[in-house]
Formats: C-alpha cells, structure tokens, sequence
C-alpha cells in the first residue's frame, strides 16, 4: 500500500518531480560517463604502457626487480612456458634476457639496454615491433641482427644496414662482444626507450653473453590486461613450484599505478561533491515537500495511521524519485559511453604528449559494471541516507497540531 | 461520583459479565477534563473541567461561540491531543494510559473522523479512499473492496467510486469522508464543523444521511457544529460555553 501511494504521491507536483528526475538523471549521466572515461583512460594508459615492453605481467627469478643482473636467471625456461600458455587468460609467454651493454661505432659509444627475445612470441607481447620506424622488426630465424631505438642509432650515427658494436659482461662474468647488423629502428615516441633500448635475437644473445639456454624472464600478455590480473593466483602458484615470482602490472609499473591512485583519489573529491549538490538538492525539495503537506500528515495520523509509515511512505517517494533520476541516468549515459567506447574521443593537440606514454591520439571511455553503477549507486545511497532525517522528523508530528499546519 | 460510573461499579461489584457491562456503560465518558494551552509565557484555557458521557447510539451535536472549547473536546475524545487534566474513558479504555502507537491502533478500529474541509487523500480514488481505513485495518482485498463498496452505497455514491476527490463536488467529496469514517465499523464518528463547507441542499442531504446511518447502524455521532439544522436534527445538544458544558438536552428520537 505504501509503495503505491508512494508512486502516486511522486506524480502530484509533475513538474517538481520531473526537475528533480532531470538533475539527479543528469548528476548520474554525468558521473557514469566521467567514470567510464577515467576507468577508460586508465585501461588505456596501463595496456599502452605495458603493451610497449614491460607486457601485462612478468615471471622472475626472485630478487631480479631489485636486482636485474644478467646471471640472475630462470633455467630451462620452456616447460615453465608450456605451464605458463596453459593458464586461462594468457596469451603469450615470451622468453627474454636483458643486460645493460655499450653500443658503439667506431669512437662514438651509448650504453644501452639490450634485450634478447623470441620474435615470434615477443610480436604478441609487446607493440615494440608495431612501433617500426625504418627497415624491419627481427623475424624467426635471425641470427645477425638488431632493432634499435631510432634516437640511440642518430646518437651513434648509424642507419638501417650499418653494423653496431656491443660491448658487456657474460653471465659468468666473462667479457661479451659482438657486432651486429641493424635490421630496423623503433620510434615509439618515449624519450628513454627510444635512445636507450635494443632488441637481438634471443639465440644469438645467450651465445653472446654465454648463458646455456636460460632467460632472465618471461614476458606474459592476454586478451586483456583484466584476464592476466585473474590469472594471477594460477601464475603465482606455478611460478612458486619453479622456485620464481609473479610481478603484477602494478609492480612492473609503480609510477603509473601511484599517478592512477593520485588522480583516482583528486577525482573522487570532484565526484563527492557532485553527488553532494545533488543530495542537498533533492533533500531541499523534501523537506519542501514534507511541509507543504504536514497537514496531511496530520489528517493520516488522525485517521490511524501510524507516524513511522507516513515516514516510510515519504522515504519511499525519495527512493522511487532517485531511483527514476538516476535509473534515465544510466539509460542515457550507458549508450553514449558505449558509443564512444567504439568511435573514441579525440584529443586535439596532445598527440605528441600521448605517444610519449604509448597512448593512442583517441582516448576511449570503457562502460563496466563499476563505471556504470557506482555514481548513480552513490547519489541513491546518499540521498536515501539522508532522506531519513526528515522522515524520521514526519515520526515526531503531533496530529493535532499537523493539523492545523498552514 | 456521576450516577453511570457508580452504577457500572455496583454491577461490577455483582459479578455480571464484563461484555455486558461494557454494553450498558457509556461509550464514552470524560470526566473533569482541563485543557490549557501555553503560548509562550500566556496560558490559554482551552477546557475548565468538563464532564459528559456519550451513550451508545447517541446522535448528538456540541455547539458553542468559537473558542468555547468544541473542536479541543473532540479532539480529546478522538485521542488526538491530551488532556492537562482529568479522564476520558472510550469503549472502556483511559486514553491517558495509552501512548502514541495504541491511540493510533484505537483510532484506526473505534473512531472515524469527519472534517469540516473533508481531507480525502488526492491521489486516491473515492474507493480507494474508503478503502484506505480496511487497508490500515489489515482487512483481506476482497473483504476490503466489497465492504468499501457497500459503504459508497451507503452514501449514494454508486458510479462515482473511481473518481478522484478533484473530480467530485463539495457535497459528493463528504460523502465520501462520512463513508470513510463508518466502513472501518467505529464505535463513534467524531465530525467537526461537518457542513461548514457545504451549500444548503448538500448539508441537509448530509444530515439526512447520517442520522439515518445513525440510526441504521448504531454508531454514536457527536458533531461539532454551528449549523441549525444539524442542531435540529439531533437527539441530543450540549452547548458549550468558556470551555464549560453550558446546557446538555436530550429530545426525543425522531
């Protein structure tokens, strides 16, 4: 019976009750795309990030993100990478072993990462590849070869077809040397990969700095970022039985996921507030309500109807009205996200700046459960919260002089 | 000591079954009943200590200059305010020793209220207004629609039960008030300035209509009025005067 006259009740002042719908289905369209976008850009920022080396998760020897020595090594790594590929929401598990090398030509030297890796596994873990400037990526069979960050072969004076000198230490610690042809150059837009960076061929650099078949790590990647971070528990228990560690997005990328917390948190201030002027909006439009019709009140207590279920009655206006704000809300704020989500937003003018952390020019609002419910969720729970103090008030009405209430 | 309470103590006193004690004591009865209202530092007297019994069945009317006292009387039987002294003993029970949930419950089940501007609820149709008492009653849907549609009849508002008070005139609109207050089966219908707002033809209907509810069902009607004819057409009058009884008469039936 309540609900009922509730619902009727809502519809006796239409246009009060549509102006309230409209700005809580506003504040809700507002805050689900907001958040979609923010969880979207963040998705974009992590893949973008991850996708270009790091990949959306690594197995390591342990102590080798603290440590990454080249004798820091993961031994007969191919059984581990069978296990690996096995795990539902992995992709890709490419073997890779890293030093840090002088590269030189003739006088001219750079010190350099350089990392030996599987190109036909590695192409499905990181955008490296897809981030070609000149010449080519490395290919299968490669054995003379290297892929160099265009602004390291400028620094060295070298170009597509020219040989580079490397020069480090083995993993026995014995001098490695080698001389490779540069069989392309990579452009990806970030400063420090783009002069410090370097691919060989994974064969070719266990020969070189004298490991017998072992990698330093193994690169994983999936569908999404989302499969690997469910995967985690199953790739923690198998690299555990292997005697090594999982590192997870967050710990590969430390400073990416400080600077998300940083603007989850600053944003969730702007959010609060909005759900804030809401909430003191339609509660304004309450205790309107509930005056104009004290009266009325008093006319229901007269006839026996007890103080608490005029309260709830008057809570469950509330609640239908936020309910019917934010439900269009989400109805128009849903398939606006979910075509941006395909289409993407530009952003004029910050190409450059983008690239420069291997994001797309387009960012694209990502709609999920989250993004989708939590604002409208907030603003329902905040008002049906604080709707309560004056239905609770509705409790301590005196029929007589409800009654006689203007 | 007033005659009925001494007489309903010796009964008592002689072992007679409480039904019909309660049967043959008043239906209501207030005794020594004070109301002082307080507005800041000025006390108002609102009632001086009146005493006054309602029988069972009694059509009666309380009259009196505004501010004599009628609509706090009322107000006092029907449990909606406090006395600042004295009793007021309804169906047997001291309103003073119930607390707020429990003159809601007896309000709900042994009294219905008429008002001088009707009050039906806006949203409800004139059946589901009559209905709303059996809904807070717990009555069962299907009692509940055919009992509220007895009482309509009741009124003679058959073929108007959808409409809504907007769609209904002044005279129509306290029918539908007057049969919201029987369909719950009071003990009392307590009507304040029930005319007030109607023309001459509506209120004589009015009138009309509920001494012959009156005198149909048995329910006890005190009527706050200024209105002549509803004076007229009670069995019994008991004027109010500075928030004392001035005159109680009773008339014959008919």
């Amino acid at each position: 019976m309540l609900a009922s006259l509730a619902w009727r009740n809502l519809w006796r002042q239409k246009t009060r009750t549509i102006i309230s719908m409209i700005s809580m289905g506003f504040a809700s369209l507002l805050l689900v795309f907001m958040l979609s976008l923010q969880i979207g850009s963040y998705d974009t920022m992590k893949t973008g990030t991850l996708r270009l080396q790091d990949g959306f998760a690594q197995v390591q020897p342990p102590g080798y993100a603290d440590d990454p020595d080249i004798s820091n090594l993961i031994e007969d790594p191919a059984p581990i990478i069978a296990e690996l590929k096995a795990v539902e929401g992995i992709a890709e598990a490419a073997p890779r072993a890293g030093t840090f090398v002088i590269l030189a030509n003739g006088e001219t030297s750079y010190g350099a990462a350089v990392l030996g890796i599987a190109p036909e596994s590695e192409v499905n873990v990181s955008t490296l590849g897809a981030a070609l400037g000149q010449g080519r990526y490395l290919e299968p069979g490669d054995t003379d070869a290297i892929y160099l960050g265009e602004t390291l072969a400028r620094n060295l004076g070298l170009a597509v077809g020219d040989r580079v000198s490397l020069l480090g230490s083995g993993a026995d610690r014995s001098v490695a040397a080698d001389s490779l042809e540069i069989v392309g150059l990579f452009r990806t837009g970030v400063p420090q990969i783009d002069r410090q960076l370097a691919q060989m061929p994974l064969d070719r650099f266990q020969e070189t700095f004298a490991l017998q078949g072992e990698v330093n790590v193994i690169a994983l990647s999936g569908k999404r970022l989302a499969d690997v971070n469910r995967a985690l528990p199953e790739l923690r228990r198998i690299a555990a039985a292997h005697g090594l560690v999982v590192r997870d997005w967050a710990e590969l990328q430390p400073a990416l996921k400080q600077a998300i917390a940083l603007d989850v948190s600053t944003s969730a201030a702007i959010y609060l507030s909005l759900v804030a002027v809401v909430t003191f909006i339609i509660l304004n439009t309450l205790y309107m309500s509930v005056l104009e019709r004290t009266r009325e009140f008093g006319i229901l207590l007269a006839l026996g109807m007890k103080p608490g279920a005029i309260g709830r009655m008057m809570w469950l206006e509330l609640i239908l009205l936020a309910a019917l704000g934010c439900a269009s809300g989400v109805a128009l704020g849903a398939p606006l996200v979910l075509w941006f989500q395909q289409h993407g937003i530009p952003v004029p003018g910050m190409e450059n700046i983008m690239a420069q952390f291997g994001l797309p020019s387009r960012i694209y609002p990502s709609l999920d459960p989250i993004s989708a419910s939590a604002g409208p969720l907030a603003i329902l729970a905040s008002v049906a919260l604080g709707g309560l103090v004056p239905c609770l008030r509705i409790r301590r009405l005196h029929p007589v002089s409800a009654m006689r209430a203007a | 000591m007033c005659p009925e309470r001494a007489g309903t103590r010796n009964r008592i006193a002689r072992g007679q079954p409480e039904g019909a004690l309660r049967e043959r004591s008043p239906l209501v009865s207030c005794r020594g009943l004070i109301k002082t209202y307080v507005q800041g530092a000025i006390e108002v007297p609102a009632l001086r200590g009146v005493d006054l019994d309602l029988a069972r069945g009694d059509f009666a009317t309380l009259a009196g200059p505004s501010g004599s006292g009628k609509t706090t009387l009322l107000n006092m039987i029907g449990g909606l305010d406090r006395p600042s002294a004295g009793d007021v003993v309804l169906d047997g029970r001291n309103l003073a020793t119930l607390g707020k949930a429990e003159l809601a419950e007896l309000r709900l089940h042994r009294i219905g209220f008429v008002f001088q501007s009707y009050n039906l609820i806006p949203v409800l149709s004139a059946l589901e207004n009559v209905e709303f008492i059996l809904r807070l009653q717990g009555i069962a849907p299907r009692e509940r629609r055919q009992r509220a549609l007895e009482a309509l009849a009741d009124v003679g508002l058959e073929g108007l039960e959808g409409r809504r008070p907007a769609h209904l005139s002044g005279g129509q609109q306290q029918r539908v008030a007057v049969a919201r207050a029987l369909v719950g089966r009071p003990a009392i219908v307590l009507a304040d300035e029930p005319t007030a707002n109607l023309d001459t033809r509506n209120a004589e209907e009015l009138i009309e209509l509920m001494a012959a509810l009156n005198a149909r069902l048995g329910t006890t009607f005190l009527m706050g009025t200024h209105d002549a004819r509803v004076i007229a057409r009670a069995q019994r009058h008991i004027e109010l005067t500075d928030g004392r009884i001035s005159s109680d008469e009773t008339r014959p039936a008919g």
